[in-house]
């Protein structure tokens, strides 16, 4: 019934639409800021629905958690309890959170800048013309797509240290004498960054390689012709032309590196080994469901969103002219 | 002359071992959870390593079937993803015509808001969810499930319909209107056929983040029978001795569908438009 009669309202606002340009010259202005004000209401009905679950499922939560912050809260259990900032103060003196905090910006930091370099020199590659590149192309996006549990079983089976086909090659080809435990405590933070790069590089690829297609090619027919080496090309032409898009990829990916929770968490899972690549995000985490601390849990969120709003201010002031072209 | 060609020689040379390695990288790793899968247990801790299995066995997967619960974890999946990508393309569809085709005042920021929410992770948005979701009392249901995974695509598929939208020219709604057809019947029978293709691609990116995610659901559930894939196949690690060619099975029977779906995408990725596309 509901239906019917929003179906026959929009059946004839349309129709008021559809004259506006004949109610012009019959009947005058009056009627079409009418029909103007009906599009203005059916605008609103048409969005109403994303715009309330975008309030409700992301706005909402994400403005509760500051309040969260404020108290002390068991996970599980109804019983709060305000207590202000004392959360903050508590993490201020947390030698936890200072060590989860750097473990955090030396994971992010490595994974972002060879995900960047790894990404624009393939796109390069993948955007030569040769034979195959289209299956290539498929082939080297592929583990962007797969479930991130997925990525992490391929990458601990390849680097187990008894069992690991990795630690085979290198043993076989003398490179070491003993099998390295790449999953222990040593290694683990470079066995998880090696492992994020190859995951995550295939979206800076992507999102590169679509920009440089449409680079007009006279613009290297003319510096070929000038003489010019590929790598000042790449300076002169191609930089200057993916400036823009980099700016947002190296945005996009910080934001997403910083708080990447589910590859690091499965790759140690908090606790033995896992404790040296226990990150903002995973301790976040651990202090909510393996603590039961939510109001803890929910300042590390807001730190996180925090750094990340003032980063990306800083990143926007420092870099003002590629803001403005991507 | 001579040496321009020899130049040139080895810049194919070069670009085509650069391909190679970089196909090799993305590929061996699937190739070894493929041969493991298919090994005898004998076989799966064999030094050296066998490339090919020498004796191929479907015993992995026909324990995955019946000892582990495995086919449960798959039925979630399928169904939470399914109600996803209903959902977000229902409202995304609508969203999306609404801001391509009228026009109201405050249009433009409400897109950017959408835009905005983007960048959120994940990590901030399932601590206070989860709470939230306790408070009103729907933690531990496909439902919860459901909104948290729409809360997660609908920023980037409200876009990504917005862009394709825009690719329709306005000029063929209204010609249908002036032949008489009302807006309903316009958006039937001239705006989806031509949004069709991108209602699908879209609806695959939406399937395959509901399909690939792992935070929302591990901790909005707790019940074993409602688990999804990626949480189910993660407690197969907890068992006292990992078991490689079971969990090598339980990867391909997840990497598979994900393969399906990303070969039908996978010219629209490299297309452009969906560069931005999956969050993550």
């Amino acid at each position: 019934m509901k239906e019917i009669s929003v179906q026959k309202f929009e059946l004839a606002s349309i129709r008021v639409l559809n004259s506006i340009s004949n109610s012009i010259k019959r009947r005058g202005l009056d009627s079409l800021t009418k029909g103007i004000r009906r599009e203005h209401l059916i605008g609103y009905v048409t969005i109403l629905p994303a715009f309330a679950l975008i309030l409700g499922l992301i706005l909402y939560p994400v403005a509760y958690s500051i309040w969260l912050s404020l108290l002390e809260k068991h996970s599980f259990f109804p019983q709060e309890r305000f207590v202000g900032l004392e959360n903050y103060f508590y993490l201020w003196k947390d030698p936890e959170f200072w060590s989860s905090l750097k473990l955090g910006v030396i994971y992010s930091g490595w994974t972002i800048l060879f995900q960047i370099i790894l990404g624009v020199a393939a796109a390069l590659i993948l955007n030569e013309t040769f034979i195959g590149r289209g299956l290539v192309r498929a082939i080297v996006l592929f583990p962007y797509m797969v479930p991130t549990i997925v990525a992490v079983i391929l990458w601990k089976w390849l680097l187990n240290d008894t069992y690991g086909v990795v630690n085979y090659w290198l043993l076989a080809l003398g490179v070491v004498k003993d099998p390295i435990c790449w999953l222990g405590a040593d290694h683990i933070m470079l066995s998880l960054i090696i492992m994020s790069i190859w995951q995550f590089f295939p979206f800076v690829l992507l999102s590169i390689l679509a920009r440089l297609q449409t680079i007009p090619p006279e613009l290297y027919e003319a510096a070929k012709v000038d003489g010019a080496s590929a790598i000042r090309r790449f300076i002169h032409i191609t930089l200057p032309q993916i400036r823009g898009i980099l700016f947002v990829v190296i945005l996009l990916r910080s934001i997403w590196m910083f708080t990447k929770f589910d590859t690091v968490w499965l790759m140690g899972e908090g606790a033995g080994a896992g404790r040296f690549i226990r990150t903002l995000p995973v301790y976040a985490y651990m202090r909510t469901l393996t603590y039961y601390q939510a109001g803890l849990g929910a300042a590390l969120a807001v730190i996180m969103f925090a750094i990340l709003v003032v980063c990306t201010i800083l990143y926007f002031g420092l870099f003002r002219e590629e803001a403005d072209i991507g | 002359m001579n040496r321009f060609k020899i130049q040139k020689f080895s810049n194919r040379l070069f670009l085509y071992g650069a391909a190679l390695l970089l196909a090799l990288q993305a590929s061996f790793p699937f190739f070894w959870m493929a041969s493991t899968s298919f090994k005898p247990p004998s076989e799966v801790f064999a030094q050296p390593p066998s490339f090919i299995p020498h004796q191929v066995t479907w015993d992995n997967f026909k324990r995955l079937f019946t000892s582990t619960h495995f086919l449960i974890y798959f039925r979630n999946s399928i169904l939470v993803s399914g109600c996803t990508v209903l959902l977000t393309m229902m409202v995304s569809a609508i969203g999306a015509y609404s801001l391509t085709r009228y026009q109201y005042p405050g249009r433009e920021k409400i897109a950017g808001l959408i835009l905005c929410t983007y960048m959120f992770a994940p990590i901030m948005i399932v601590i206070p969810f989860f709470i939230l979701a306790k408070k009103i009392g729907i933690e531990n249901t496909h439902f919860a499930l459901v909104l948290a995974f729409t809360s997660f695509c609908l920023p980037f598929t409200l876009w990504l319909m917005r862009a394709f939208f825009k690719t329709i020219p306005i000029q063929l709604e209204e010609a249908a209107l002036v032949d008489g057809a009302d807006r309903i019947r316009a958006v039937i029978h001239v705006v989806l056929p031509l949004a069709l293709p991108g209602i699908i691609a879209t609806s695959i990116f939406t399937f395959i983040l509901a399909w690939n995610d792992y935070i929302f659901t591990r901790i909005l559930i707790t019940s074993d029978e409602l688990k999804t894939l990626p949480v189910g196949v993660q407690d197969l690690f907890h068992s006292a001795l990992i078991d490689w060619g079971l969990i090598m099975s339980a990867g391909m029977m997840i990497t598979i569908p994900a393969l399906l779906f990303f070969v039908t995408i996978q010219r629209y990725l490299i297309r452009g438009w969906g560069a931005g596309a999956v969050k993550g």
